[in-house]
């Protein structure tokens, strides 16, 4: 977010000389003038620094919170919002402030996990789907059509069914819900640039399939892949949330914002700060995702191959 | 299809006849029921003999309160059919006005607005927006009932009070995703070469907008629209939980806390019909509206 | 000649673009006559398009900024209101544009949009007004008019939705047709059927034309005069036989260079000329050609707007013109 000047575009020597039409990307990560460009971008530039100090506050949650998200003091329970307890207490006396800052990490860290899993399995799988062709094409779009059939909650729903509850199912069930997302956008990319005229020039000098995906596919196909990521983490969050609010997801006394907003469903009436609060995090972490992807759409994929945000939901 | 569902509710750990049986238990009800059940037969077996009744409507018998899965199923379906509908219409009174007037006039502070709003309505979690619905509409102000769901035809005031904030919440999440799509056909509709022929006509205005942009302009809003109604009669757990309305979301999630599998297989199975149901009904329509895919 | 029937006056259009203000059509003026044919040339992005559009209004407001006049029948088509305007579209002008393939909306029937340009003029019946969308449909060539009714335009070739296209252009017996490119997508017996069409009705009905190509054939077979555009600019009018026999501008020379003979105009396409026109939002100060220019035989050329001056009368009553400091081969 300096005001670096633009970086001359990278583009590669041979794609120059060649002639690449210009849907073709240079192999080389852009991800400075990306970066400048994004700056350039209020909203997003915004909704990036808030989830940075947002992603902090999960990294550094122990140091942060004021107190231990499960300490419990019966004789400050539910107490309102005041300076001693900015965000209220609830009915077991715990600082809401802190269970907030400690459900940060664990809903973060589900995202992250769930959206990773979903990323590398659904790379692999729309990149070997896209690269090859054919059969292999045939047998894994059409398995990644099924899964994507179903509901996405209820499909989330049955996997923790199948694992039981707990952080780390609900990670996988968040993830497998959204491997077919990335692999249809990967197998897009790779649909792309597979005929480029420099995929076609470094197979005719006898490069390695691992080689050509790895040097000139997967660079190529990876814009789109950092707009859904950043859409995905949107999502991960909210399914979490509903699938801890569910009492499916994370177990208490673990603190997570869907969990924290079920405990306080009880005491709207009385209480409202417990439900408040973790809804507004919640609300805030997947509103920033989704400003940046849209911002990350604009800078990187402008022809708008990934899905728009909210269409996964 | 059907295998991966069966597939999928056979993976749920935990003796479902042991659980259904609780307390009550001793070892020759149990065989006795594990017989019924079929559940002591093998897998593959188990599956055809599953697969064959559903064909004929039969989805076996809950092993929590011994009712036909179909009739468990049919008694949830008109609240959770209620619900969606409700939504959808909810939906696309928001979406079509807004999303049109936004690409009427992109960046206009009507475009921002609709455009912050949107955003908002996707990123809120809906479960979230009930509660504050229900403590403002239900419990401050008392203009609404905070649950719960009777027939059109026992009380239709009822009906429709108690419909009401349900179908705003899940209304305004989908509304807010389509109204994006419905914005972004209309740009395009509007920027098409076929638009500047009928203004050289010299069309009026309204024509113009109505056969030549809101008419090309459906064709994408028929997709989504079928889309989120897929989502709405399947996704919507959630909002029926904090609603305590009885629909099928309802009877799955009971299902998977009770390990009551012929429940949760039927309603699954229920739902991936419901997909395909509508994913034929959004071809027949887009057969209907676009001249093009007919033969 | 009485009062031309189209009077463009010092038509400028501006568009507003990411990269700043565009001026993509600087100060042209030219006249169409009753039963005249004005054939405009010029290289894609040259201004030709835009500056019909602009006279139309069909242009988007929101970026584009249109000052001038152009007066038909002596009414000014960039000051009347928007329901005059309506009124005019059709009637006063229709336009034929330039690709058939998205030119047509392809969810409706061909017949549905023959009718309601008719009756967005005037009161006929939806069965009159569509036994006269069919008798257009067979004057444009169709064959099975009746039948074509009820088509719609994917079931049609390109050749034939262009035919539709310029149905709808003519269904309200347009005092003036333009016609952007509209003849390009067709092979060449369709295209002779169509600019014998347009001779006819232009006989008929006195019917001024301004017709946008690339195709010198065209320009020689149909046009009485011929505008040259460059840079947003008219660098050359005049009667078809001076500019293409004597051209004086530079860029007009360039464009004809490849045709040693002009005897066999007949099936030849502009010659391309080296290098590329200026962006519009980032004109040369002085001739806009210049910096592709062969010539540059004059100081001025690089720092001064050359005027459109007359350069010889030798070949029609038309006076010929041009705008350019070059002396080198005019017919003086």
């Amino acid at each position: 977010m300096t005001g670096a000047p633009l970086p001359e575009p990278a583009a590669s020597p041979t794609a120059t000389e060649e002639g690449v039409p210009s849907t073709a990307r240079p192999p080389q990560p852009r991800w400075r003038q990306t970066l400048v460009l994004l700056a350039r971008n209020p909203t997003a530039a915004v909704a990036g620094t808030v989830l940075l100090l947002i992603v902090l506050t999960a990294v550094f949650d122990e140091a942060i919170a004021p107190t231990g998200p499960n300490e419990i003091a019966v004789e400050d329970r539910l107490q309102p919002p005041s300076l001693a307890h900015p965000f209220g207490t609830d009915d077991l006396g715990r600082d809401i402030l802190s269970r907030v800052i400690l459900g940060a990490a664990v809903s973060l860290r589900v995202g992250f996990l769930a959206v990773t899993f979903a990323l590398v399995v659904g790379a692999l799988i729309g990149l070997l789907a896209g690269y090859y062709g054919r059969w292999v094409d045939d047998v894994l779009m059409r398995f990644m059509d099924i899964l994507f059939a179903f509901p996405a909650v209820l499909l989330a729903i049955a996997v923790l069914a199948v694992r039981g509850p707990g952080a780390g199912n609900t990670a996988l069930a968040i993830g497998i819900v959204y491997v077919p997302v990335f692999a249809r956008v990967t197998r897009a990319s790779v649909l792309g640039v597979r005929e480029d005229v420099y995929v076609r020039a470094s197979r005719s000098v006898g490069a390695s399939d691992w080689r050509l995906l790895t040097r000139h596919v997967l660079p190529n196909a990876a814009p789109p892949i950092i707009v859904q990521t950043s859409i995905s983490l949107a999502f991960a969050v909210l399914a979490e949330a509903a699938l801890s609010f569910l009492g499916l997801g994370t177990q208490p006394p673990n603190p997570s914002w869907g969990l924290m907003l079920a405990e306080g469903r009880g005491f709207i009436d009385l209480a409202w700060w417990l439900a408040f609060f973790p809804g507004m995090a919640i609300f805030l972490t997947v509103l920033c995702f989704n400003l940046l992807g849209d911002g990350l759409r604009d800078v990187l994929d402008p022809r708008q191959r990934t899905l728009m945000a909210g269409s996964g939901r | 299809m059907s295998v991966i569902v069966f597939g999928l509710v056979q993976l749920v750990p935990g003796d479902p006849i042991r659980l259904a049986l609780g307390t009550r238990f001793d070892q020759e009800t149990y065989d006795a029921l594990l017989a019924r059940s079929g559940l002591d037969q093998p897998l593959v077996q188990q599956y055809v003999t599953w697969a064959g009744r559903a064909l004929t409507g039969d989805l076996g018998v809950s092993f929590r309160s011994g009712e036909t899965v179909t009739s468990l199923i049919g008694e949830r379906l008109p609240a959770t059919l209620t619900l969606a509908f409700a939504s959808i219409l909810v939906a696309l009174l928001i979406a079509v006005p807004l999303g049109t007037l936004s690409a009427l006039r992109p960046r206009s502070v009507v475009d921002r607005v609709a455009t912050v709003l949107s955003q908002i309505g996707i990123s809120v979690p809906e479960f979230w927006m009930a509660i504050v619905l229900i403590l403002v509409f239900a419990g401050t102000l008392g203009w609404l009932p905070s649950g719960g769901y009777v027939p059109l035809t026992e009380d239709p005031g009822g009906w429709a009070q108690r419909l009401l904030l349900p179908a705003v919440v899940t209304g305004v999440v989908s509304g807010s995703v389509i109204t994006r799509f419905v914005r972004s056909s209309v740009l395009e509709a509007l920027g098409a070469d076929h638009v500047r022929t009928a203004q050289a006509k010299g069309l009026p205005g309204r024509q113009v907008f109505t056969w030549h942009v809101l008419r090309n302009a459906l064709l994408p809003l028929v997709t989504v629209t079928g889309v989120q109604l897929a989502y709405l009669l399947s996704g919507v757990v959630v909002v029926e939980i904090v609603f305590a309305w009885p629909g099928l979301g309802q009877l799955a999630l009971q299902a998977v806390q009770s390990r009551d599998y012929p429940v949760l297989q039927g309603a699954i199975l229920l739902f991936a019909v419901v997909f395909l149901l509508i994913n034929l009904v959004v071809d027949l329509l887009y057969t209907a509206i676009d001249p093009r895919i007919r033969r | 000649m009485s009062a031309p029937l189209l009077e463009v006056e010092d038509l400028r259009v501006r568009l507003r673009t990411p990269r700043g203000p565009a001026e993509v059509v600087n100060g042209l003026s030219y006249t169409v006559g009753r039963g005249e044919t004005v054939a405009v040339v010029g290289e894609s992005g040259s201004g030709k398009s835009v500056s019909v559009l602009a006279l139309l209004g069909l242009l988007p407001a929101r970026v584009a900024t249109v000052t001038g006049s152009a007066r038909l029948d002596g009414e000014d088509l960039l000051t009347m209101s928007p329901e005059r305007l309506r009124e005019v579209r059709g009637p006063g002008v229709g336009m034929v544009f330039q690709d058939p393939m998205t030119s047509l909306n392809p969810v409706l029937t061909i017949g549905r949009q023959l009718v309601e340009g008719i009756r967005a003029h005037g009161e006929v019946s939806k069965a009159a007004a569509r036994e006269q969308a069919a008798g257009l449909l067979a004057e444009v060539g169709l064959p099975d008019p009746q039948r074509a009714l009820d088509r719609y335009p994917h079931e049609l070739s390109g050749g034939m939705r262009q035919r539709v296209v310029i149905a709808i252009a003519l269904s309200n017996n347009p005092a003036l047709l333009i016609a952007d490119e509209a003849t390009t997508a067709l092979d060449v017996t369709v295209q002779a059927q169509i600019l014998d069409l347009v001779a006819e009705l232009q006989s008929e009905h006195g019917t001024g034309v301004i017709w946008i190509t690339h195709d010198l054939g065209v320009v020689a077979g149909i046009a009485d005069r011929v505008l040259v555009m460059y840079g947003g600019r008219c660098v050359e009018d005049g009667t078809v036989d001076d500019v293409l026999e004597r051209p004086a501008h530079p860029y007009t020379r360039g464009l004809l260079g490849a045709l040693p003979d002009l005897a066999q105009v007949g099936d030849g396409e502009l010659a391309t000329v080296p290098g590329v026109p200026p962006a519009p939002t980032d004109l040369p100060p002085g001739c806009v050609f210049w910096p592709r220019c062969p010539v540059r035989s004059d100081p001025r050329c690089e720092t001064e707007q050359p005027p459109l001056a007359v350069v010889g009368t030798s070949g029609g009553t038309l006076p010929h013109r041009a705008a350019t400091w070059c002396e080198e081969g005019s017919p003086r």
